[in-house]
């Protein structure tokens, strides 16, 4: 049995419980863009992803706060550890936890009842609230959260799968995006029932090595199990400028010292990752997002650096302002022995020096050291212990 | 509404019973904050050492959030969230 955790409107629902004032007005969360926003702000229309400037016009009397990532991290790890503290096995990302019951049915009983014991100690730890779905599956334990949201509890069987999914529009399945949603309606399947009359060849064909996936969680089937991922798929690192941004300068020193976040991140797991990307948005409300596969998985700065700023430099930016960059790095895996290059020392070099620098951050704070290229961020931008304050840092999951 | 970033160091009196760290009393620019309520309450380990934060409100009707570093055992008021 699989117990899914989903913190109700994450970050504007913290924002609300730290500051009072805010409860049941429309709360968003986000710099550039709305990151969340509060049920009110929900029912006014609201979503994510929407420029702060469109919901502005939506909904003027919306409050509006950049957020604190570290705080959000937080009060997650808080709820995480509530969480690991009732399954053998946690499989946790942002704002969600996937909780594998399955042989504990003795010790907890029924999973309603264990789930309705979590979400009130959850509540009673952190004073948040949390929508619990339940099912045999992960699909259907999240399908099962869907039914009711904010504070649900809900459960969904194999039995009931199919009267609950096949009426359903084919974009709630999880794993139909915006790609593959358009795809299917472009071909009239509309629901989740029509999608699962389809012969699974087809959509194999259609949509490639998902397509059967999809098949089968049209059956309400799903195989994929709960596992602790000690490694995060992705890290990214982004900000968006408090001006908008033409200097090259500028711009590249802000994505060096993301990259150095970023690399330190990967030092820090002990991981390496093979695939670099960089993106950016402009204030014409344009942006572009290029990634890159490295020969070899690095943790190296300059070697993030180096191939984020060679994408970045072949996008298309130089006639328009930035108001947003960011690196990321993904295709991780535990960090193997570098092999090193019979006559140039350079890479061993700079793993030492790094290797020295981290201790160095880790004693007295990121911004104790600074590279050259992003010295012209001190005094413009606030730091703490670790390091600039960033306007929209990620967090890493 | 907006949040006023502060983050200066303020003598603090806080009852530590019962396995729960609860702010009492704060002190700023000679004036004595006490502490109504604590709406909410998180603890943060990404640091060397664990940083206790609350967000409490003071008689004034004002909401802020105080910051225990438990390294060198100060507070902090951190910010401040003021109406307009």
């Amino acid at each position: 049995m699989i117990l899914l955790v989903d913190i109700d409107a994450f970050f504007a629902q913290v924002e609300q419980l730290r500051y009072p004032a805010l409860r049941g007005k429309p709360v968003i969360v986000g710099a550039g863009v709305i990151a969340t926003s509060s049920y009110e702000a929900r029912r006014r229309g609201l979503k994510t992803g929407m420029r702060l400037s469109e919901a502005k016009r939506i909904c003027p009397e919306a409050v509006i706060l950049e957020g604190c990532a570290r705080t959000y991290r937080c009060f997650a790890e808080s709820i995480f550890a509530l969480c690991r503290e009732v399954a053998p096995s946690v499989e946790s990302y942002l704002d969600e936890a996937y909780l594998d019951l399955s042989g504990t049915e003795r010790f907890h009983g029924h999973p309603l009842a264990a789930g309705a014991r979590l979400k009130e100690q959850i509540r009673r730890v952190t004073g948040l609230t949390v929508s619990v779905g339940i099912g045999p599956n992960r699909m259907l334990a999240k399908m099962a959260c869907k039914k009711r949201r904010p504070d649900g509890l809900n459960t969904l069987t194999q039995e009931e799968a199919p009267d609950y999914l096949f009426p359903r529009p084919v974009q709630d399945l999880p794993g139909v995006g915006h790609q593959t949603a358009r795809k299917l309606l472009d071909l009239n399947i509309r629901t989740i029932g029509e999608l699962r009359a389809v012969p699974v060849d087809a959509l194999e064909r259609l949509l490639g090595s998902p397509g059967r996936a999809l098949h089968d969680r049209s059956l309400g089937l799903d195989s994929r199990v709960v596992t602790e991922r000690e490694v995060p798929r992705t890290i990214s690192r982004e900000t968006s400028f408090h001006q908008p941004a033409t200097d090259p300068d500028q711009i590249e020193g802000m994505l060096r010292y993301l990259c150095e976040r970023a690399g330190r991140t990967l030092r820090e797991l002990g991981v390496a990752a093979r695939t670099v990307g960089a993106s950016f948005s402009s204030t014409d409300d344009g942006g572009d997002s290029r990634v890159r596969t490295l020969r070899s998985p690095t943790d190296r700065d300059s070697e993030i650096f180096d191939t984020a700023r060679e994408l970045l430099r072949a996008m298309p930016t130089r006639r328009v302002a930035l108001h947003r960059v960011g690196v990321s790095v993904t295709n991780i895996a535990p960090h193997v022995a570098e092999q090193g290059l019979l006559f140039d020392e350079a890479p061993l070099k700079e793993s030492s020096l790094l290797k020295g620098m981290d201790a160095v951050r880790l004693q007295y704070g990121h911004s104790a050291l600074v590279s050259g290229q992003a010295l012209h961020l001190l005094g413009k931008l606030e730091q703490d212990e670790h390091g600039f304050v960033l306007r929209t840092p990620s967090l890493t999951k | 509404m907006r949040l006023e970033p502060l983050n200066e160091p303020v003598p603090c009196r806080a009852d530590f019973g019962g396995g729960r760290i609860t702010p009492l009393v704060f002190w700023r620019a000679g004036r004595a904050h006490p502490v109504t309520q604590v709406h909410a309450r998180w603890l943060d380990r990404s640091t060397r050492h664990p940083q206790f934060y609350f967000s409490a409100q003071t008689e004034s009707g004002d909401t802020f959030e105080l910051r225990l570093d438990t390294g060198q055992m100060t507070w902090h008021v951190q910010s401040v969230m003021l109406e307009g």
